[in-house]
């Protein structure tokens, strides 16, 4: 038993959000409805990217603060450009998409030279480009508005083959964590975050390693941005300021270590809904919203602290 | 690199395999390397001698690409070369058993020898089946020696240290190099595994594959080398052929003019005194029902195979593998050790070899290493540094460790200057009942030699001590009595006459003695 959670923490995670939602469920019987479901998920799924990327990161034993930043930065560049280019039809909103995904990588870059080349400290340094990020996104656009076309957000409320486009950009984020987790670069990112000198004496590039990491990070942030784009279908520089804290919690609620060399996105999928249900849960068991912050601190704090025994056999 | 162009440094064909050079290195104000000197041919077996923090580790290290030299020339088969990291070392052909490992804990023992060279399916994905058949076919070139824990899917952290250094040696070899080079890779290996890696070695010297092999252990050096290289503060003092020198140059090559201990002990019959220490059959997951005595003033040692329960006796006693079952007396009080704070206070000490694991708090301060012990042992909660500094630098001196400061970080130490500081750490507690877990591993003969002292004065002044040692010379001869164990048992007893190394090994293989 204990093997098999020491191999896999995620599967506490996945017994909590099992329980949550029997809960929800319980408090709020509509809860399992096609619609209520889907715009609960609509809800979840941006802190569920960011958290994936974020999961790459800590892996490698570095910290992303700056995911965010990111997101309000890809957001306005996205409806920026869409309005740049103007006119209707699909070649704005693929203008706007590549413009805000090429910020992405561009600052992921940024942060993953300055941390993994420069060698400045992850923490610190991701705190500032943070800052930097999010001046720029109010530089690109001072103040909330500018629409996006109607296509934008209607595809992302529609369906397809019968699943909402929501499920299936989850599915797709679960389908690429698994597909990446298979090649060698999750385990040079496992042993740079394991052993830096190890991995080193080993002949691995960490920076190369390092970089790509805070590369996804930045890429999943702008996934997140372009899913609240599509929900609130308009540019926000302040937007998604809670992400980078929360997609911490997720992480460490998914069983992934802050020391880096363990762990998985899997679980930080995990981590980021069985977040979300609390929310809900406490929504609907009628506690006053201050709830929710508090209980969700202590069960981080709590996940904290089991990974610590548990990693202490 | 360029392997096309003409040979400059050694020319034409008679070009050593590897030729080093005038090679220096400083880190801060310490010069770790002033003339490192190194040249080994195909095939052949070498091997690099010298005290603790000679220059030995960084010079290999140097070799291998993983630090880059302030100054020299390396060649590689005539060709000078320039690494700029352990990947251009490994495509020349040259790969390091790292003296600290380079294994990453989290990792399974077939990821770890795979690392960055990962076998791949057709998609790009990780061919775990070829990596794992790869990882058993090397995992074999050690089996019956090494323990049934050596499984391609075990993970690093949770194997012991012998075998966590196979694992090192088997990641060297899987890269198919030229130049093996050994850094202390026998340190934690008892006479079996180690005699099965020389064999390895010897077969792929045989293919012309050359290695070069850091020890501290004249023995192996003089069994299985073909020829020496000495070092002495940070350059080669000699270039010699093993079959033409004896140990007693060699050693004077290693010190220089510096006086060294016998490494022998003057045994006094330990007085009849009450047992400072008993324990009545106390089992834990390796040790299944010992008992023994101890008295004050004695040395008592623990033999047998790698892995038989002795380090496990050592850390039940300490209180960190706490016993299920069975009587520990201290001092004729009968004592719960289930924490090793509990052990600390009651006076017992634990040596580990282990260093990585058990005793390095790496990245702090020498002195906050050096003092680690003594702060639980005194339940103190304040520090005041200019108090316990010259007690501090008494005990790191006790054992010749050569140190910039007391401030420097643990990690700018040569390996067997750490392991220096942790023996330091426990004798600063002024210890009732030593308990020594193959605490020689990676110290050079002097200091051997003035740990033995140490030892000594310590059982004289009426502790007691009990020491697991993987080489069965220093069992011989610095214990009053050794109790040999297999599988977790005490299977004989052997003093006197009988302490010797025709009893040790057949005790050791199961046969009565
Ligand atoms: N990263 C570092 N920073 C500072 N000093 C260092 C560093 N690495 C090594 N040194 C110093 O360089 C000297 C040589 O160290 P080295 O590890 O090469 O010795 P060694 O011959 O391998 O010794 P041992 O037998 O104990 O392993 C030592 O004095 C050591 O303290
Ligand atoms: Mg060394």
């Amino acid at each position: 038993m204990s093997a098999v959670v020491r191999s896999r923490p995620w599967l506490l995670t996945l017994i909590a959000l099992a329980v949550l939602v029997a809960v929800n469920t319980a408090l709020q019987p509509s809860f399992v409805q096609p619609a209520v479901l889907q715009s609960n998920l609509t809800t979840f799924l941006p802190l569920t990217l960011v958290a994936i990327g974020q999961t790459y990161v800590v892996m490698g034993g570095d910290i992303d603060l700056s995911v965010g930043a990111i997101a309000a930065l890809v957001n306005v560049v996205t409806v920026s450009a869409i309005a740049a280019v103007g006119g209707d039809g699909l070649t704005p909103i693929i203008a706007g998409l590549a413009a805000g995904l090429a910020t992405a990588v561009v600052c992921g870059v940024i942060n993953g030279v300055l941390v993994a080349v420069l060698r400045l400290q992850a923490i610190v340094t991701t705190f500032a480009t943070g800052i930097v990020f999010a001046g720029t996104a109010l530089f690109v656009l001072p103040q909330a508005g500018l629409p996006v076309p109607e296509a934008f957000w209607r595809s992302y409320g529609a369906t397809l083959i019968g699943l909402p486009v929501v499920l299936w950009i989850l599915l797709a984020g679960l389908a690429f964590a698994l597909f990446l987790g298979r090649r060698p670069f999750v385990a040079h990112l496992t042993a740079v975050g394991g052993s830096r000198v190890g991995a080193f004496q080993t002949g691995l590039s960490l920076s190369r390693v390092r970089i790509g990491a805070f590369v996804l990070s930045a890429l999943f942030a702008g996934f997140a941005a372009l899913c609240l784009t599509g929900e609130t279908a308009s540019g926000d520089p302040l937007l998604g300021q809670s992400l980078a804290l929360s997609s911490i919690s997720a992480v460490v609620l998914g069983g992934t270590a802050l020391s880096g060399g363990s762990g998985g996105p899997v679980g930080s999928i995990l981590g980021a809904l069985v977040l979300g249900m609390i929310g809900n849960v406490i929504f609907f068991a009628g506690l006053p919203f201050a709830w929710q912050t508090l209980v969700q601190g202590l069960i981080v704090l709590a996940a904290l602290a089991g990974g610590v025994l548990v990693t202490r056999r | 690199m360029t392997p096309g162009e003409a040979a400059t440094a050694a020319g034409g064909q008679d070009a050593a395999l590897l030729d080093a050079q005038g090679v220096g290195k400083r880190f801060g104000a310490v010069v770790a390397l002033s003339d490192g000197r190194l040249r080994v041919e195909a095939g052949e077996i070498h091997a690099l001698l010298g005290a603790n923090g000679c220059g030995k580790s960084t010079l290999c290290k140097v070799i291998a690409g993983t630090v880059a030299p302030d100054s020299g020339t390396i060649a590689v088969g005539g060709d000078v070369v320039q690494f700029r990291n352990p990947r251009d070392a490994e495509q020349a052909g040259i790969a390091l058993f790292y003296q600290e490992l380079s294994l990453i804990p989290q990792l399974s023992v077939a990821a770890n020898i795979g690392l960055g060279r990962e076998p791949r399916t057709g998609l790009g994905f990780v061919d775990r089946r070829r990596l794992n058949s790869e990882a058993e076919a090397l995992i074999a070139l050690f089996a019956g020696v090494a323990g049934a824990e050596l499984k391609p899917e075990a993970i690093v952290a949770d194997l012991t240290p012998d075998l966590r250094q196979i694992v090192e040696i088997l990641k060297v070899l899987a890269r198919r190099p030229r130049l093996i080079i050994l850094d202390e890779a026998t340190a934690a290996l008892d006479g079996r595994q180690s005699a099965r890696l020389f064999e390895i070695l010897r077969a792929r010297k045989a293919e012309g594959v050359s290695t070069l092999m850091i020890s501290h252990r004249l023995d192996e050096v003089f069994a299985v080398s073909d020829r020496i290289t000495v070092m002495r503060g940070g350059a080669t003092v000699a270039q010699l052929v093993t079959a033409g020198t004896n140990r007693d140059q060699v050693v004077r090559h290693m010190v220089g003019d510096a006086r060294i201990h016998p490494v022998t002990s003057q045994r006094m019959p330990p007085a009849l005194a009450e047992p400072r220490l008993t324990a009545q059959g106390v089992r834990n997951a390796r040790v299944h029902d010992v008992s023994l005595s101890l008295r004050p003033g004695e040395i008592v040692g623990l033999g047998g195979l790698q892995g038989q329960g002795q380090s496990a006796l050592l850390q039940g006693l300490f209180g960190a593998l706490p016993f299920t079952a069975g009587r520990v007396t201290i001092a004729g009080e009968t004592v719960a050790l289930t924490r090793t704070a509990d052990a600390i206070r009651r006076g017992l000490a634990y040596v580990s070899g282990d260093r990585g694991r058990d005793a390095a708090l790496t990245g702090r301060s020498i002195f906050e290493n050096l003092v680690a012990a003594l702060l639980v042992r005194e339940k103190r909660r304040l520090v005041r540094p200019s108090e316990l500094d010259p007690l501090a630098t008494r005990h790191a001196d006790s054992l010749n460790t050569q140190y910039a400061g007391l401030d420097a970080p643990i990690g700018t130490l040569s390996g067997g200057n750490q392991q220096k500081i942790f023996i330091a750490r426990w004798l600063a507690t002024g210890p009732r009942v030593l308990l020594l877990d193959d605490p020689t591993k990676g110290i050079d003969l002097a200091a051997k030699g003035d740990l033995l002292a140490i030892m000594r004065k310590l059982a004289d002044e009426g502790a007691s001590i009990l020491i697991y040692s993987s080489e069965d010379a220093e069992l011989i001869e610095w214990c009053d009595r050794v109790l040999v164990f297999n599988s977790g048992r005490i299977v004989t007893e052997l003093a006197g006459p009988t302490l010797d190394h025709f009893h040790l090994a057949r005790a050791a293989y199961g046969e009565a003695a």
